[in-house]
């Protein structure tokens, strides 16, 4: 896998591309985790089949 | 600008979502339910949560144990948001897993500057299910209802340390050439296993084991399928719609 140039990544700048990064980050943790791992009885229920099938700990 | 990007790998997501909503089905789903029909109502595992000191007391407030949680009586006394059935609960609870890991699998590309593309959208879920799959699991195996299992604090911090411990050490292995980086790497994947995952005291369990090994390699195989699909999703629209 080489760094390839021509890319919508490298056409970013640095800032543009760190702040597109960490919105991506926060958001696609917060959904994880509420998904996958918060101890909410409600959120456990309706998500129980997938916690099993990602493996993430569940009860 | 920056909304286009955060709903390409959205629309990735959910569309992976679907797909692994379909997967699941197929052998996951089928071994859950069968497991379940062996889970006493009595639940003496999932009692096992001891709220402890400090941090915990946070945890404490979000108690995972409720009436909620018994199995035996799940059907009738869950609460399913919106009231949804389980496979609409199950298909929604994908749709958000699949939306989260394709914006965090975009900020992993944007963060080590090495593009996500359709050709190299493969490697790319490989690497985030050896993250988020292989390597936790090799401590704390997917796992059926009613297996036993340690306290859930102690299984989710060490999941979720394995999984950053893991990320950064695919990094420094994978993407980094010096030496020291390559070797920093092979550190960071071993650690948390040299630490060792919180594992039960009492190993004993009413679920047969032949379910718990089809399960596992099941679960394994299904997040694979997803974390592929969704890297060669995110790929290829980023091909398409994520030029600056």
């Amino acid at each position: 896998m080489a760094v390839q140039s021509i890319s919508s990544v490298v056409a970013l700048s640095g800032t543009q591309r760190m702040t597109i990064a960490l919105s991506a980050l926060l958001l696609g943790v917060f959904l994880v985790y509420g998904a996958g791992l918060a101890n909410s009885a409600v959120l456990h229920d309706t998500a129980h089949d997938t916690r099993h099938s990602y493996g993430f700990p569940c009860h | 600008m920056i909304i286009r990007f955060l709903l390409v790998a959205i629309a990735a997501g959910l569309l992976s979502g679907v797909l692994m909503t379909g997967a699941q089905e197929l052998k996951v789903t089928p071994l859950i339910l069968h497991a379940e029909q062996y889970e006493n109502g009595g639940e003496t595992d999932h009692g096992a949560v001891v709220p402890r000191s400090g941090v915990s007391q946070l945890a404490k407030v979000f108690n995972p144990i409720s009436p909620a949680l018994a199995h035996g009586g799940e059907e009738e006394a869950s609460g399913i948001l919106f009231g949804l059935d389980r496979f609409g609960g199950t298909l929604m609870a994908n749709l958000v897993t699949g939306a989260g890991f394709g914006l965090i699998l975009l900020a992993a590309s944007l963060l080590t500057g090495m593009e996500i593309t359709a050709r190299n959208g493969v490697l790319w879920g490989a690497a985030g299910w050896l993250a988020f799959q292989f390597f936790p699991a090799i401590g704390l195996p997917p796992e059926l209802p009613g297996f036993p299992a340690a306290d859930l604090i102690e299984r989710q911090s060490w999941w979720l340390a394995t999984v950053v411990f893991s990320a950064v050490g695919l990094y420094f292995l994978v993407l980094r050439e010096a030496a020291w980086a390559k070797a920093l790497g092979v550190v960071l994947l071993a650690a948390p296993h040299l630490y060792g995952a919180p594992q039960p005291t009492d190993i004993a369990s009413d679920v047969p084991a032949l379910l718990g090994a089809e399960f596992a390699v099941a679960a394994l195989a299904t997040t694979a399928f997803f974390w592929v699909v969704l890297g060669l999703l995110l790929g290829g629209a980023m091909d398409r719609y994520g030029r600056a």
